[in-house]
């Protein structure tokens, strides 16, 4: 049993999983549900093509990209060609994107809210229903942290290679262990041995703030 | 998950908008036509937040309409491949179960749930572990991956799996202790 993964409630530790279900599984039956053909992006890779935050597809180091460099933005990748996927990613994506933890993207949205009250005397402008749902998601899980409080503590793992959009990954996650990183944010796997330590320091603080967070919650 | 990000939109605007609120206007038609879209590239645009710039306008021939390019920042929600999201269960049945994480429909299907849960129908059809430990039914919440995506003209559908270490129920609300 320890041997199969994804026991279905977490946390699932004891054992890597052996078994992953190839893609086409998941595609024949909503195939067959549907009765027209779908065709599933399969390219559009968020495992080994994480966007930097400019937009641009972080390259791991396995595939021999530098795993020390930083992506502060500035750089571009002019002497690694890139995957096939990556140029798909950082076409779909415009340069100038920045990835948003999901505590960034509650403030942000919450604060149009607050601003609805002023703006909803104007009947030609109404909130649609992806704001709601996307504000209900990114709030989820009564998430009071301030987003520059995540950023500081994940500040460290930039020194070791790690992308904004993975520390955004590993923020909206929450994992309680270093483990638990490794195994749901696959690339950072090649640079285990300079992560491990700074992760779990990382974790520990946020794990730290989480519970000051609730025990301020529940003084009130 | 969200990104900020900065897209362009040509915009045209009828002669009787036109007067001192021409930019008030401009933004409030920005804003009923493109939040709430989804396109495939940029996933659902949830929110505008600011303008960076209006271009100049151009006559369109044999109308008098005019066409603004906007430059705006906006919120959008966008699920990858290999993305880890938490998903709020809203329909099980036996061919898997339906998923919602923010604006983003999940499918996971039976054969990306473990081996060991099985689908039990009845009031409240769910996949249940053999000892009863584990159960996925509606209004559960359960963490996945995303393996792949597919694009409406207004949605995105992803497929999803729990068959990983790590994936699986967070909290069940009918859960007995």
């Amino acid at each position: 049993m320890a041997e199969k993964g994804g026991k279905g409630y977490l946390p699932a530790k004891g054992g890597k999983s052996a078994l992953k279900s190839p893609v086409g599984n998941g595609d024949s039956s909503t195939k067959s549900k549907k009765g027209k053909k779908v065709q599933f992006d399969s390219e559009d890779s968020f495992e080994n093509n994480i966007p930097k935050s400019n937009g641009k597809a972080d390259t791991p180091a396995g595939k021999g990209g530098k795993g020390d460099k930083v992506a502060n933005g500035t750089k571009k990748p002019t002497v690694k060609t890139p995957s096939p996927t990556e140029r798909r990613l950082e076409q779909e994506l415009p340069p100038n994107s920045v990835c948003l933890m999901d505590c960034e993207a509650a403030e942000i949205l919450q604060d149009i809210q607050d601003h609805m009250v002023i703006l909803s005397q104007d009947p030609d402008i109404k909130l649609p229903v992806s704001f709601d749902t996307g504000l209900t998601y990114a709030k989820r899980g009564g998430n009071y942290a301030k987003p520059q409080t995540v950023k500081k503590i994940f500040e460290p793992l930039k020194k070791h290679g790690v992308s904004e959009c993975e520390i955004c990954l590993i923020a909206n996650i929450c994992p309680d262990s270093v483990d638990e990183v490794f195994a749901l944010v696959p690339t950072l796997k090649p640079k285990m041995s300079k992560l491990r330590e700074p992760l779990r320091i990382a974790l520990d603080e946020l794990g730290n703030l989480k519970e000051a967070l609730a025990n301020l919650k529940d003084s009130k | 998950m969200f990104f900020h990000i900065v897209l362009e939109r040509n915009m045209q605007l009828h002669p009787r908008h036109f007067g001192r609120d021409l930019r008030d206007k401009l933004v409030a038609k920005l804003m009923k036509d493109v939040e709430g879209t989804c396109s495939g590239r940029h996933g659902f645009i949830v929110a505008i937040t600011g303008i960076e710039s209006v271009g100049k306008g151009l006559i369109r021939d044999g109308t008098g309409f005019v066409t603004f390019p906007v430059k705006y920042q906006c919120v959008v929600f966008r699920p990858f491949k290999g993305e880890i999201l938490e998903a709020v269960v809203t329909m099980v049945n036996k061919m898997g179960f339906f998923a919602e994480a923010g604006p983003v429909q999940i499918f996971v299907s039976n054969h990306l749930i473990p081996d060991d849960m099985e689908f039990q129908s009845g009031d409240m059809p769910n996949y249940t572990t053999s000892d009863g430990s584990v159960k996925i039914q509606k209004d559960s919440e359960v963490r996945l991956k995303i393996i792949g995506t597919r694009v409406d003209a207004t949605e995105i559908f992803c497929i999803g799996t729990i068959k990983d270490d790590f994936l699986g129920v967070i909290s069940d609300p009918g859960a007995t202790s």
